[in-house]
């Protein structure tokens, strides 16, 4: 489904990605970890057209990705972006209409509604509530809503765990899975490996700039230095 | 009392002249976070449009106004084309909006002084001049006309930006301009609008101008004072900026009626600078913090 080059990306002088290539096929949920500053939001930042490839290229679907911002949100990929963005001044309900803001049939649009407020029943009961007003796990539901209302296949992911209460993670994670379920492709950027390990089917490690190891996640979960870089500890259990 | 009342309706009428000009600046701030002081200069060219429009081209006063009101719907938006987008695309700091602002604002006032000249202008008399008695008040027919035109002009506006998609789009750009990209918004387009919208308020603004009082190159000072009703009422909100603009309108008329006319100016900075003092964030600024 995605398809990624040796992608190299500069910016502000320093080199970010330095020749990555990936691979996302339709269904899966793929995960990137990697350390702060290894280049995982610059990856999907490049994706999602905010920033332009100095080499390499990103194929969706067989052809070449646009690079501008709304042209990949018409090709149908869709970005949560890291601290969740949502519009602090516009309601809840405005928040997920945005997301829909390239469709044009209304009656498919409300149905989506529907699905978005059955997944996540908190944010019909605050509807009409400023997005501004709700809590920080509330708001990456919100967040992850106002995507599933793009109708995008592909959903990039960019650190939905961030800042939240240990069982809102859970609950965090059950919603990507969810996600899944619905049909939809999940490229999930995370630094709680352990976790993204856990719900996706394969993973790519990636270090300053490099894409160091990939592999189905229990190939990547079993291997020595994953588990000292990003599991913590032998049991690999601290991170939850 | 009758006096009272008097100034007042004159007080609303610039006010509301005011508040066209500061939503200007307040709708452009929004989005860009920068204060585009070329506004100024869009709005004297309003005021030279429609008073060539009227004295060239000979055109009756609401298609010369119309045609007004197309050339600074334009010339806002080649401004942004040529002074902000360039800049925009190299994610330059904020910085450099002011100062191409302001070049831009250098770059008009002087082409005007350099082919039209330096010279003021005075409208022809499209609006009689004799005041309609309401009661024992006199209204200028003027003031009357800039108070509604400018009343509908920003319900307009307000509606606009409160009803529709696209509103809706602009309110979130407001907030955050790569979250809205995500939305599939087309960003730059929304910039376009924001500097088309700006501008045509700007050529109401300026024609209006120019028919209260006279058309000069330095016209675009006058603007000045609708940026510091932008700033009175909060930066970036368009409640804000009418608000601002209408209270800013009123205090000048009164200490010009009652104090004297050397004090009006005077007033208005020290209301900036007390609110910038107590409250930087205006009447109705943005206050707003993100959620961790």
């Amino acid at each position: 489904m995605l398809k990624i080059r040796d992608l190299h990306v500069s910016y502000g002088g320093i080199r970010a990605l330095k020749g990555i290539s990936l691979e996302v096929q339709a269904g899966e949920i793929v995960t990137i970890i990697g350390a702060n500053g290894a280049g995982k939001s610059t990856l999907l930042n490049t994706i999602s057209g905010f920033l332009k490839p100095s080499r390499g290229e990103i194929l969706y679907k067989g052809s070449k990705l646009a690079k501008r911002p709304d042209l990949v949100v018409r090709s149908g990929i869709c970005h949560v972006p890291e601290g969740r963005l949502i519009f602090a001044n516009l309601s809840v309900l405005d928040n997920l209409r945005l997301g829909a803001y390239l469709r044009s049939d209304k009656k498919a649009v409300l149905e989506d509604l529907e699905k978005v407020f059955a997944l996540f029943p908190r944010l019909k009961e605050r509807e009409q509530q400023m997005a501004g007003t709700l809590s920080g796990g509330e708001q990456q539901m919100l967040a992850m809503g106002r995507a599933l209302m793009t109708e995008g296949d592909l959903i990039l992911m960019d650190e939905p765990s961030l800042g939240l209460a240990p069982l809102l993670v859970k609950t965090v994670f059950e919603i990507i899975e969810t996600i899944r379920s619905m049909g939809k492709t999940i490229l999930l950027v995370e630094q709680n490996a352990f976790k993204a390990l856990a719900v996706a089917d394969r993973a790519y490690v990636l270090e300053q700039g490099r894409i160091v190891t990939s592999g189905p996640v229990a190939q990547i979960a079993g291997d020595p230095a994953v588990r000292a870089a990003y599991l913590g500890s032998k049991s690999g259990k601290s991170c939850g | 009392m009758i006096q009272f009342l008097q100034q007042l309706i004159n007080g609303l009428s610039i006010g509301s002249v005011y508040a066209l000009m500061a939503v200007g600046y307040s709708l452009v701030y929004s989005i860009m976070s920068f204060s585009n002081f070329a506004h100024g200069g869009v709005i004297m060219l309003g005021a030279y449009f429609g008073f060539f429009a009227l004295t060239l081209l000979k055109l009756p006063f609401i298609p010369a106004f119309i045609l007004a009101c197309a050339g600074t719907t334009l010339l806002a938006i080649l401004v942004e084309r040529i002074a902000y987008k360039p800049l925009r695309e190299r994610n330059a700091p904020f910085l450099y909006f002011i100062i191409s602002a302001m070049g831009a604002s250098i770059l008009l006032e002087n082409i005007v002084i350099a082919t039209i000249g330096p010279t003021f202008r005075t409208y022809p008399p499209v609006i009689p001049r004799t005041p309609i008695q309401l009661g024992a008040l006199a209204v200028g027919r003027l003031d009357l006309i800039m108070f509604f035109i400018s009343a509908v002009c920003l319900t307009g506006l307000i509606l606009f930006i409160e009803k529709t998609k696209m509103g809706k789009a602009i309110q979130a750009a407001a907030y955050n301009i790569k979250a809205c990209a995500l939305m599939g918004v087309n960003t730059d387009k929304i910039i376009l609008i924001v500097f088309g919208l700006g501008g045509f308020l700007a050529g109401v603004a300026g024609v209006f101008f120019g028919m209260k009082y006279t058309v000069y190159p330095q016209i675009g000072n006058i603007t000045t004072k609708s940026f510091i009703a932008a700033v009175f009422g909060g930066l970036g909100s368009l409640p804000g900026a009418v608000l601002g603009s209408v209270l800013l309108g009123t205090i000048e008329t009164l200490v010009a009626g009652y104090l004297s006319s050397q004090f009006r100016d005077l007033i208005a900075f020290v209301i900036l600078i007390g609110v910038l003092i107590f409250r930087p964030s205006g009447i109705m600024g943005k206050t707003t913090v993100d959620k961790a």
